[in-house]
């Protein structure tokens, strides 16, 4: 409701200055009256007129008059006035003549609009790359090539095919398809983008496996060149795949030709024996790249910000979201190629730089939502209305959507059963609200999907339509369903009747629950001193709110003050001083060295630390944490680290850049070897930075000396994005790349004091001996022991140590407790940029909860009953600390025990509910009589 | 010096004329009065008049007199350098933000600041937010459904 939408509009102006300015827009006409169109679909159905459908890339149709897809939003019908009869010709209007509501409106003008805001967010994203212009691969020519994003339609449930793989020629289903990867990306002739495009090899491998899914037993092949598999799981995905039968070529094709009849393709490769192969698919996806918009020149030319030779806009290393004109930020995949959760994470960082600008004037344009009255059910028996859901094909694909129907109406207590196509679209939010007033309704089932996505939505709809919102209730057919016995439909539909069942004997005891509020301590802690906790201390108090800084050594800055530049060549420190000096002059900022956090108890809102500061202890309160401790170096066992001393990690080579160039000058070759101590059995994951930084270093050593030479020993080359024009230079500048694998690394001796070592060079098939004057171990990153910080705070972390967060796309800085935030290495290994981009936005989602003054909690939480006798065997097994012991005098005036429950603790998880002998202590939504209606009614089917 | 009209700020302060004729006797309002109904104001007491009562200073349209010769450009431009600092700080900066993309990372951008307390305008080139990530089936490494 604070957010006001501008479809078809674009930006033509703008004027004023940072806090206030004054924005143009044109805003296209739609043709239909938003206000008056109600999606019913009528118009589409009449409209004569097909063309091409641009959501599904051209692979399905629809019609003149269209929404955009079927859960967009606003979800209202627009005229496409290229493509609409009356336009071109001057007759038809048949939508308006079957519009029930009269909403059709040739003669709309469109409108101009002018907006006061106070800063402004550029987020116009990327478009794929167009591979027309690379004809030997046939694209446009060949019909079973398509591109990546094709291929995502043509797999989704919701695309022209309803989620069944096939392949455009004949309609049939393809059994052999092979990927190319870097299509239009890594291209060094002009006809592509010199970058790499970041995203396309693991939505490459994902779409492998997600194809040998809908055709068991196909055959997939991906064609690279290296696998950038860089980001948090993503090694593990990768490797996974493979043993999941998904093969690997180390090829990048140089023509595909149709296949006979025109049907299926040859791909033509040299393989890494250097001989020239053919192999037959029935299907060819191009993984194309990521480029620049089509009106992103257009668009940073009218807000004046500058922008890169490749059309992205320019940003800077130490503000990854700040563009070249103050009071104008950007996010997203228009300041260089990214995946969700790296666009997610700059979006809240993009989002926070605009509101600590406008920190005065916060709150002055919001309104509130409202509600409707609560109505009164207690009086009224229980009237059921069921909905459920097909979510596409998700679930009609498998269950009988219409029998459960049917079954469903025959269930007790039930008034309504609808089947809607996606339950959680806004159209089937109204509907619900309105059959709740028509019918009276008083109780909601939903079959669907998981409650940890989309209960809150559907309990927002009943708040909205009058009733409490704990009188909703999910059974999830999804996930639990059709997800996984997608091979046994009749199963799963049996499961689904069961599941509504039980959903229907719940509901009917469900009862109103109340959300109790704390009062929110708008203060901050923040743990960890390098270039992550210092950023998130000092926004948040730029934003107003008190910070305690709480580092364990003595020093603030972290690992920064190893580093001498960030990748695009601008210097470390002077940066890292200025941030420290402003983070220790802050008055709303309280500095502890040496500090270490002992305990922490409390929930969002209002928790409370024992911090010891050089052995003293003091007390804290806060109301969210940022967790940034960072990680370390891996100390290198192998490849004689520690024996030789001319056998260096990365930041020893830094520090010796720094300090004795002159030594590095006179040297003679540098041997730099990849992946230690990552991608390996036990430590699968890739430390990301570690190729970017040999890459700099060996283009750092051939400046000082340009006859030394220098070789990259790596497996697989990721200096993903932009980086990829550093790794250019290099190549440009005579390093020398030779590939190694897992199974056949490189060697290092030592004879007579000097290094050797020995690789097989996958071309000659050889071993090639080098003798080094330095050997250089890109060895990988490690995160500190983050143990003590789980059990603190008992937030999650993963098999590698590191944090884990609360959605690998959607909440990529949340962690997995609520008010607890994490940024910088301590989550995973990445680069500076990316530490400061996710510390400003861990702290705009902190900025969240700490703008309230007080915190609605969860209704679902225990209670004590009378019949608690103060045993104490719930509070040995509450995992949150909830439960206390305490004493009190009984009406017959004698000292009992009992146990109390702070409901700012309670997780609601039911331990204590399933612990106690005497129904002495409940949780609310989860009662006894609850839980044994869901059972019997299990039981019903036996 | 500055010329306001006693019409155009009894307008602007929202009270009668003769309730303004009044402050000036009484000396409430710092200013002599000038030729016709003007009233005449040194630049430093206009400037605390504006902040005063949260006035435009360009709204009461002042009529720069004497002092002329100090290449002062507009009076405008003199008055936003003295008297709004503090104005700049408040009363100038709107609480709202826009948006320029209705794709994930719009969506996120416009939904943080919504929740933070400001008023977003997001703006979308095609006809439904969603952009790039509504075209995925499933994202990696979870395999969650895009949607």
């Amino acid at each position: 409701m604070n957010i006001e939408l501008h479809t078809l509009s674009t930006v033509t102006g703008i004027q004023g200055h940072p806090g206030n300015f004054t924005v143009t827009l044109r805003q296209a006409p739609r043709y239909v009256d938003p206000d008056k169109c109600i999606a019913c679909g009528l118009c589409a159905e009449k409209c004569p007129k097909k063309v091409p459908d641009d959501y599904n890339l051209g692979v399905g149709k629809r019609r003149a008059i269209y929404i955009y897809y079927s859960q967009t939003v606003p979800l209202k019908y627009a005229i496409d006035p290229e493509a609409c009869l009356y336009f071109l010709k001057g007759k038809c209007k048949a939508c308006e003549k079957f519009c029930p509501t009269g909403a059709i409106n040739f003669a709309d003008p469109g409108e101009e609009l002018s907006l006061k805001v106070g800063a402004l967010i550029l987020a116009p994203g990327y478009r794929p790359f167009d591979p027309r212009v690379l004809a030997p691969y046939g694209y446009g020519r060949i019909p079973d090539v398509v591109t990546g994003l094709e291929y995502e339609r043509l797999l989704s449930a919701g695309g022209p095919f309803q989620g069944h793989l096939i392949r455009p020629s004949d309609h049939q289903e393809p059994h052999k398809v092979a990927w190319i990867q870097c299509v239009g990306s890594r291209s060094q002739d002009g006809r592509g983008n010199p970058y790499c495009s970041t995203v396309c090899c693991m939505y490459a491998v994902k779409q492998a496996l997600v194809t040998a899914d809908h055709v068991p037993g196909a055959e997939t092949v991906i064609f690279y060149m290296d696998l950038r598999a860089h980001n948090k799981e993503f090694e593990r995905y990768y490797v996974n795949a493979q043993a999941k039968g998904v093969r690997f070529v180390r090829a990048r094709p140089h023509s595909i030709l149709p296949g006979p009849l025109s049907r299926g393709v040859v791909v033509e490769y040299v393989a890494e024996d250097g001989r020239t192969r053919q192999e037959d698919f029935d299907l060819a996806v191009l993984s194309v790249g990521l480029e620049a918009q089509d009106g992103a020149l257009e668009l940073a030319t009218t807000v004046g910000v500058d922008l890169n030779p490749f059309r992205f806009v320019e940003t800077t290393g130490f503000n990854p979201v700040a563009t070249s004109r103050p009071g104008i930020y950007v996010c997203g995949a228009a300041e260089s190629p990214k995946s969700i959760p790296r666009a997610v994470m700059d979006a809240s960082a993009a989002a926070g730089e605009a509101a600590r600008t406008l920190v005065m004037a916060r709150g002055t344009l919001t309104r509130e939502k409202t509600y409707p009255p609560e109505r009164d059910v207690s009086k009224e028996e229980p009237r059921i209305g069921v909905f459920i859901c097909s979510c596409g094909i998700n679930i009609a694909g498998v269950i009988d959507v219409q029998e459960l129907a049917d079954y469903a109406r025959t269930l007790p207590r039930v008034v309504l059963v609808e089947n809607n196509l996606f339950t959680c679209s806004t159209d089937t939010q109204d509907l619900i609200a309105a059959r709740i007033r028509e019918l009276n309704l008083n109780r909601i089932v939903i079959a669907a999907c998981t409650p940890r996505t989309h209960e809150a939505l559907f309990q927002d709809t009943l708040r909205e339509a009058g009733l409490n919102p704990y009188l909703v209730e999910m059974a999830n057919i999804r996930n639990q369903g059709s997800w996984v016995h997608q091979h046994n439909p009749a199963y799963a539909t049996r499961k689904a009747k069961d599941q509504v069942r039980m959903a229907v004997a719940k509901a009917a005891l469900d009862y109103p629950l109340a959300r109790a509020a704390v009062p929110v301590v708008q203060q901050a802690l923040v743990v960890g001193g390098g270039v992550a906790g210092l950023t998130a201390a000092l926004e948040l108090a730029e934003q107003g709110y008190a910070v305690t800084l709480v580092e364990k050594g003595d020093k603030l800055g972290g690992n920064a003050w190893l580093l001498n530049r960030t990748w695009k060549g601008e210097e470390v420190r002077p940066f890292l001083t200025g941030l420290i000096a402003q983070v220790e002059n802050h008055p709303k900022i309280q500095v502890l060295k040496q500090a270490e956090l002992k305990s922490v108890s409390g929930s969002v809102g209002n928790f409370t630390g024992e911090i010891s500061v050089a052995g003293e202890s003091r007390r804290v309160s806060f109301g969210v944490a940022v967790l940034a401790i960072g990680g370390q170096e891996y100390k290198p066992e192998e490849y004689l680290y520690g024996e030789h001393p001319r056998v260096l990690t990365a930041l020893e080579l830094d520090a010796l850049l720094r300090e004795k160039p002159a030594d590095l000058k006179a040297a003679g070759p540098v041997v730099f070897i990849q992946c230690v101590g990552s991608r390996e059995p036990g430590r699968m994951y890739c430390s990301r930075t570690c190729c970017t930084h040999s890459v700099e270093n060996a283009i750092r050593l051939k400046e000082l000396d340009p006859e030394k030479p220098v070789y990259i020993l790596y497996r697989d080359l990721r200096t993903y994005g932009l980086r990829e024009n550093l790794s250019t230079k290099a190549r440009e500048l005579g390093v020398i790349f030779i590939p190694y694998t897992l199974e056949n690394k490189p060697r290092v001796t030592e004879s007579a004091g000097r290094l050797e070592v020995t690789v097989t060079d996958p071309i000659l098939g050889l071993p090639v001996r080098l003798s080094p004057d330095y050997l250089v171990l890109a060895s990988g990153i490690r995160p500190h022991d983050t143990s003590g910080l789980v059990e603190l705070f008992k937030c999650g972390v993963n098999e590698d140590g590191f944090l884990t967060e609360a959605h690998p796309k959607l909440r990529p800085v949340d962690s997995t407790v609520d008010g607890v935030f994490l940024a910088g290495l301590c989550h995973y290994p990445k680069p500076l940029e990316e530490a400061v981009s996710q510390a400003k936005a861990a702290v705009t989602r902190a900025g969240i909860i700490l703008a309230k003054s007080a915190m609605e909690l969860d209704a679902i939480k225990s209670e004590v009953t009378a019949h608690c006798d103060g045993c104490g065997l719930c509070v040995d097994v509450c995992p949150y600390l909830a439960l206390k012991l305490e004493d009190y005098q009984g009406d017959d005036g004698r000292r009992h025990r009992r146990v109390v429950s702070d409901k700012a603790l309670c997780k609601g998880c039911g331990l204590c509910e399933a612990t106690c002998p005497k129904e002495g202590i409940t949780v609310h939504g989860f009662t006894l009589p609850q839980l044994e209606a869901q059972v019997e009614a299990v039981l019903e089917a036996l | 010096m500055f010329v306001v009209h006693l019409v155009a700020l009894a307008k602007a302060i929202g009270v009668h004329r003769n309730t303004i004729r009044n402050w000036v006797k009484s000396g409430r309002l710092p200013c002599r009065p000038g030729p016709g109904k003007g009233l005449v104001f040194t630049p430093e007491d206009f400037a605390r008049l504006c902040q005063e009562f949260h006035l435009e200073p360009e709204a009461l349209a002042p009529r720069q007199v004497g002092g002329g010769r100090e290449a002062q450009p507009r009076p405008a431009a003199r008055l936003g350098a003295t008297a709004s600092r503090e104005d700049n700080m408040t009363g100038n900066v709107v609480g709202s933000v826009m948006v320029v993309g209705g794709g994930i990372a719009g969506i996120q951008a416009a939904l943080d600041l919504a929740d933070s307390g400001y008023y977003v305008h997001l703006v979308e080139a095609k006809a439904g937010i969603g952009g790039k990530m509504a075209q995925l089936d499933k994202t990696y490494p979870t395999n969650d459904c895009a949607m």
